[in-house]
Protein backbone atom coordinates (compact mmCIF):
# COMPACT_ATOMS: atom_id res chain seq x y z
CA UNK A 1 0.00 0.00 0.00
CA UNK A 2 2.87 2.25 1.21
CA UNK A 3 5.09 1.55 -1.64
CA UNK A 4 6.26 5.63 -2.48
CA UNK A 5 6.83 8.23 -0.21
CA UNK A 6 3.83 10.22 -1.26
CA UNK A 7 1.84 6.87 -0.73
CA UNK A 8 3.32 6.44 3.05
CA UNK A 9 2.63 10.40 3.97
CA UNK A 10 -1.37 9.37 2.53
CA UNK A 11 -1.82 6.56 4.89
CA UNK A 12 0.34 7.88 7.78
CA UNK A 13 -2.03 11.29 7.33
CA UNK A 14 -5.32 8.70 7.03
CA UNK A 15 -4.22 6.64 9.75
CA UNK A 16 -3.59 9.67 12.61
CA UNK A 17 -7.06 10.99 10.92
CA UNK A 18 -8.52 7.68 12.35
CA UNK A 19 -7.13 7.70 15.67
CA UNK A 20 -4.69 4.98 15.34
CA UNK A 21 -1.93 6.42 16.40
CA UNK A 22 -0.13 5.69 19.86
CA UNK A 23 -1.00 7.70 22.45
CA UNK A 24 -0.21 8.33 26.06
CA UNK A 25 -2.45 7.02 28.21
CA UNK A 26 -3.95 8.69 30.68
CA UNK A 27 -5.10 7.08 34.50
CA UNK A 28 -8.69 8.20 34.89
CA UNK A 29 -9.24 9.43 38.34
CA UNK A 30 -12.78 9.22 40.40
CA UNK A 31 -13.93 12.64 40.96
CA UNK A 32 -13.67 13.25 44.31
CA UNK A 33 -16.64 15.42 45.36
CA UNK A 34 -18.98 13.74 42.62
CA UNK A 35 -18.42 10.08 44.87
CA UNK A 36 -19.13 11.60 47.99
CA UNK A 37 -22.71 13.10 46.48
CA UNK A 38 -23.04 9.54 44.81
CA UNK A 39 -22.77 7.78 47.99
CA UNK A 40 -24.98 10.40 49.81
CA UNK A 41 -27.48 10.26 47.09
CA UNK A 42 -28.11 6.31 47.54
CA UNK A 43 -28.27 6.72 51.45
CA UNK A 44 -31.15 9.58 50.87
CA UNK A 45 -33.03 7.24 48.26
CA UNK A 46 -32.46 4.27 50.86
CA UNK A 47 -33.82 5.68 53.35
CA UNK A 48 -36.36 7.81 51.69
CA UNK A 49 -38.00 4.82 50.33
CA UNK A 50 -37.77 3.20 54.00
CA UNK A 51 -40.13 6.48 55.37
CA UNK A 52 -42.26 6.07 52.19
CA UNK A 53 -41.27 9.21 50.93
CA UNK A 54 -41.45 7.91 47.33
CA UNK A 55 -41.36 11.11 45.42
CA UNK A 56 -38.11 12.22 47.27
CA UNK A 57 -36.77 8.55 46.54
CA UNK A 58 -37.08 8.82 42.97
CA UNK A 59 -35.29 12.32 42.84
CA UNK A 60 -32.19 10.71 44.52
CA UNK A 61 -32.27 8.07 42.19
CA UNK A 62 -32.11 10.67 39.11
CA UNK A 63 -28.91 11.88 40.86
CA UNK A 64 -27.43 9.08 41.03
CA UNK A 65 -28.18 7.51 37.66
CA UNK A 66 -26.32 10.91 36.96
CA UNK A 67 -23.77 10.41 38.86
CA UNK A 68 -22.85 6.92 38.11
CA UNK A 69 -23.15 7.64 34.42
CA UNK A 70 -20.04 11.02 35.03
CA UNK A 71 -18.05 8.58 37.24
CA UNK A 72 -17.91 5.72 34.10
CA UNK A 73 -15.48 3.98 33.89
CA UNK A 74 -15.32 4.21 37.87
CA UNK A 75 -17.55 1.74 39.44
CA UNK A 76 -18.36 3.37 43.29
CA UNK A 77 -19.54 0.82 45.53
CA UNK A 78 -22.53 0.97 47.73
CA UNK A 79 -21.63 1.88 51.17
CA UNK A 80 -24.87 3.30 52.36
CA UNK A 81 -24.35 2.19 56.28
CA UNK A 82 -27.40 3.17 58.73
CA UNK A 83 -30.30 4.86 57.95
CA UNK A 84 -32.38 7.34 58.80
CA UNK A 85 -34.66 5.95 61.00
CA UNK A 86 -37.77 8.76 60.92
CA UNK A 87 -38.37 11.76 58.83
CA UNK A 88 -37.00 14.38 61.39
CA UNK A 89 -33.41 12.40 60.94
CA UNK A 90 -34.48 12.14 57.29
CA UNK A 91 -34.73 15.94 57.08
CA UNK A 92 -31.07 16.35 59.15
CA UNK A 93 -29.86 13.80 56.35
CA UNK A 94 -31.35 15.84 53.83
CA UNK A 95 -29.60 18.89 55.10
CA UNK A 96 -26.14 17.65 55.94
CA UNK A 97 -25.66 16.04 52.31
CA UNK A 98 -26.89 19.17 50.69
CA UNK A 99 -24.73 21.68 52.33
CA UNK A 100 -21.86 19.23 51.21
CA UNK A 101 -23.07 19.44 47.47
CA UNK A 102 -22.85 23.54 48.16
CA UNK A 103 -19.99 23.57 49.43
CA UNK A 104 -18.14 20.88 46.56
CA UNK A 105 -19.76 23.37 44.52
CA UNK A 106 -17.75 26.46 45.73
CA UNK A 107 -14.80 24.44 45.66
CA UNK A 108 -14.71 21.95 42.86
CA UNK A 109 -12.11 22.10 40.05
CA UNK A 110 -14.67 20.11 37.67
CA UNK A 111 -16.83 21.66 35.15
CA UNK A 112 -19.71 20.07 37.42
CA UNK A 113 -20.65 23.07 39.94
CA UNK A 114 -23.76 23.84 38.22
CA UNK A 115 -24.74 20.08 39.05
CA UNK A 116 -23.50 20.01 42.22
CA UNK A 117 -25.59 22.91 43.07
CA UNK A 118 -28.29 21.23 41.59
CA UNK A 119 -28.20 18.82 43.76
CA UNK A 120 -27.53 20.60 46.87
CA UNK A 121 -31.04 22.89 46.23
CA UNK A 122 -32.92 19.57 45.55
CA UNK A 123 -31.32 18.08 48.64
CA UNK A 124 -31.84 21.77 50.95
CA UNK A 125 -35.95 21.55 49.03
CA UNK A 126 -36.51 18.34 50.47
CA UNK A 127 -35.43 19.26 53.86
CA UNK A 128 -37.34 22.38 54.34
CA UNK A 129 -40.69 20.16 53.54
CA UNK A 130 -39.84 17.67 55.37
CA UNK A 131 -38.92 19.93 58.80
CA UNK B 1 -25.47 43.33 33.22
CA UNK B 2 -24.13 40.41 35.50
CA UNK B 3 -25.64 37.59 36.68
CA UNK B 4 -26.45 39.19 39.85
CA UNK B 5 -27.95 42.18 38.09
CA UNK B 6 -30.26 39.22 36.11
CA UNK B 7 -31.22 37.59 39.46
CA UNK B 8 -32.04 41.36 41.34
CA UNK B 9 -34.05 42.03 38.71
CA UNK B 10 -35.98 38.58 38.89
CA UNK B 11 -36.57 39.02 42.45
CA UNK B 12 -37.69 42.56 41.68
CA UNK B 13 -40.36 41.76 39.34
CA UNK B 14 -41.22 38.35 41.88
CA UNK B 15 -41.86 41.26 44.74
CA UNK B 16 -44.29 42.72 42.18
CA UNK B 17 -45.99 39.85 41.28
CA UNK B 18 -46.57 39.03 45.16
CA UNK B 19 -48.01 42.16 45.19
CA UNK B 20 -50.58 41.50 42.82
CA UNK B 21 -51.07 38.23 42.93
CA UNK B 22 -51.82 37.76 47.19
CA UNK B 23 -54.78 39.79 47.29
CA UNK B 24 -56.52 36.87 45.46
CA UNK B 25 -55.60 33.76 47.74
CA UNK B 26 -57.35 32.71 50.58
CA UNK B 27 -56.24 29.83 53.53
CA UNK B 28 -52.81 28.41 53.40
CA UNK B 29 -51.93 29.67 49.84
CA UNK B 30 -52.66 33.17 51.58
CA UNK B 31 -50.36 32.81 54.22
CA UNK B 32 -47.69 30.77 52.18
CA UNK B 33 -47.70 33.52 49.52
CA UNK B 34 -47.12 36.25 52.42
CA UNK B 35 -44.12 34.40 53.82
CA UNK B 36 -42.54 33.69 50.76
CA UNK B 37 -42.92 37.55 49.33
CA UNK B 38 -41.42 38.69 52.64
CA UNK B 39 -38.29 36.47 51.79
CA UNK B 40 -38.40 37.70 48.04
CA UNK B 41 -37.78 41.63 50.05
CA UNK B 42 -35.58 39.55 52.16
CA UNK B 43 -33.34 38.51 49.54
CA UNK B 44 -33.63 42.00 47.53
CA UNK B 45 -32.01 43.83 50.87
CA UNK B 46 -29.24 40.90 51.33
CA UNK B 47 -28.59 41.58 47.26
CA UNK B 48 -28.58 45.30 47.98
CA UNK B 49 -26.22 44.26 50.97
CA UNK B 50 -23.72 42.49 48.90
CA UNK B 51 -24.05 45.50 45.79
CA UNK B 52 -22.34 47.99 48.74
CA UNK B 53 -20.32 45.92 49.58
CA UNK B 54 -18.24 45.33 46.64
CA UNK B 55 -18.74 48.74 45.51
CA UNK B 56 -21.02 48.24 43.07
CA UNK B 57 -24.31 50.16 41.49
CA UNK B 58 -27.55 48.10 41.96
CA UNK B 59 -30.29 48.64 39.48
CA UNK B 60 -33.38 50.46 40.88
CA UNK B 61 -37.19 48.43 40.51
CA UNK B 62 -39.38 49.07 37.66
CA UNK B 63 -42.49 50.94 38.07
CA UNK B 64 -44.14 47.96 36.66
CA UNK B 65 -43.27 44.42 35.04
CA UNK B 66 -45.06 42.40 32.11
CA UNK B 67 -47.46 40.10 34.00
CA UNK B 68 -50.28 38.07 33.27
CA UNK B 69 -53.49 39.37 34.79
CA UNK B 70 -54.46 37.99 37.74
CA UNK B 71 -58.73 37.52 38.17
CA UNK B 72 -58.86 35.00 40.68
CA UNK B 73 -56.91 32.18 42.87
CA UNK B 74 -56.38 29.69 40.12
CA UNK B 75 -54.67 32.98 38.09
CA UNK B 76 -53.15 33.99 41.42
CA UNK B 77 -51.27 30.36 42.18
CA UNK B 78 -50.21 29.91 38.45
CA UNK B 79 -48.83 33.18 38.38
CA UNK B 80 -46.59 32.63 41.31
CA UNK B 81 -45.85 29.37 40.21
CA UNK B 82 -44.55 30.74 37.19
CA UNK B 83 -42.49 33.86 38.95
CA UNK B 84 -41.04 30.75 41.66
CA UNK B 85 -39.57 28.78 38.86
CA UNK B 86 -38.44 31.75 36.89
CA UNK B 87 -36.46 33.14 40.18
CA UNK B 88 -34.97 29.67 40.83
CA UNK B 89 -34.02 29.33 37.01
CA UNK B 90 -32.22 32.66 37.11
CA UNK B 91 -30.04 31.68 40.46
CA UNK B 92 -29.14 28.41 38.92
CA UNK B 93 -27.68 30.09 35.71
CA UNK B 94 -25.86 32.43 37.57
CA UNK B 95 -23.73 29.39 39.69
CA UNK B 96 -22.17 28.80 36.47
CA UNK B 97 -20.05 32.12 37.08
CA UNK B 98 -16.59 31.68 37.45
CA UNK B 99 -16.17 34.43 39.45
CA UNK B 100 -16.13 33.34 43.05
CA UNK B 101 -18.71 35.85 44.84
CA UNK B 102 -20.54 35.68 41.80
CA UNK B 103 -20.68 32.32 42.65
CA UNK B 104 -21.17 32.47 46.43
CA UNK B 105 -24.13 34.54 46.36
CA UNK B 106 -25.58 33.12 43.31
CA UNK B 107 -25.56 29.60 44.97
CA UNK B 108 -27.18 30.63 48.19
CA UNK B 109 -29.66 32.95 46.61
CA UNK B 110 -30.57 29.13 43.96
CA UNK B 111 -30.51 27.30 47.53
CA UNK B 112 -33.09 29.29 48.61
CA UNK B 113 -35.40 29.99 45.48
CA UNK B 114 -35.63 26.32 45.25
CA UNK B 115 -36.52 25.78 48.35
CA UNK B 116 -39.65 28.70 48.17
CA UNK B 117 -40.36 26.74 44.76
CA UNK B 118 -41.14 23.59 46.69
CA UNK B 119 -42.99 24.93 49.47
CA UNK B 120 -45.00 27.33 46.86
CA UNK B 121 -45.73 23.90 45.00
CA UNK B 122 -47.02 22.15 48.01
CA UNK B 123 -49.30 25.14 48.60
CA UNK B 124 -50.98 24.67 45.57
CA UNK B 125 -51.01 20.51 45.95
CA UNK B 126 -48.20 19.72 43.68
CA UNK B 127 -45.45 17.24 44.57
CA UNK B 128 -42.75 19.36 45.69
CA UNK B 129 -39.97 17.11 43.96
CA UNK B 130 -38.07 17.93 41.66
CA UNK B 131 -34.49 16.71 40.96
CA UNK B 132 -33.21 19.37 39.40
CA UNK B 133 -34.71 22.41 40.61
CA UNK B 134 -34.70 25.68 37.66
CA UNK B 135 -33.38 23.37 35.16
CA UNK B 136 -34.77 24.20 31.64
CA UNK B 137 -37.10 21.61 30.31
Amino acid sequence: MFTTRRGLLVGAAVLTAAGCTRETAHIITSDADLTAALHAARMLAAASDALEFGDFAEDHRTHAATLERLLRPNVVGDQTGELPADAAALAEAEAAAGTAARDACLTTESDYAVLLAEIAACRAAHAAVLA
Amino acid sequence: MTVVDTGLAAEYAAIYAYSAATVHLDGDPRWIAEELESEHRSRRDALLDFYDEHGLEAAPSLAGYDIEPVADAAAAQELLLGIETSVTATWRAGVASTEPHEREICLRMYGDSAVALARWRLAVGRSAADPWPGRPA
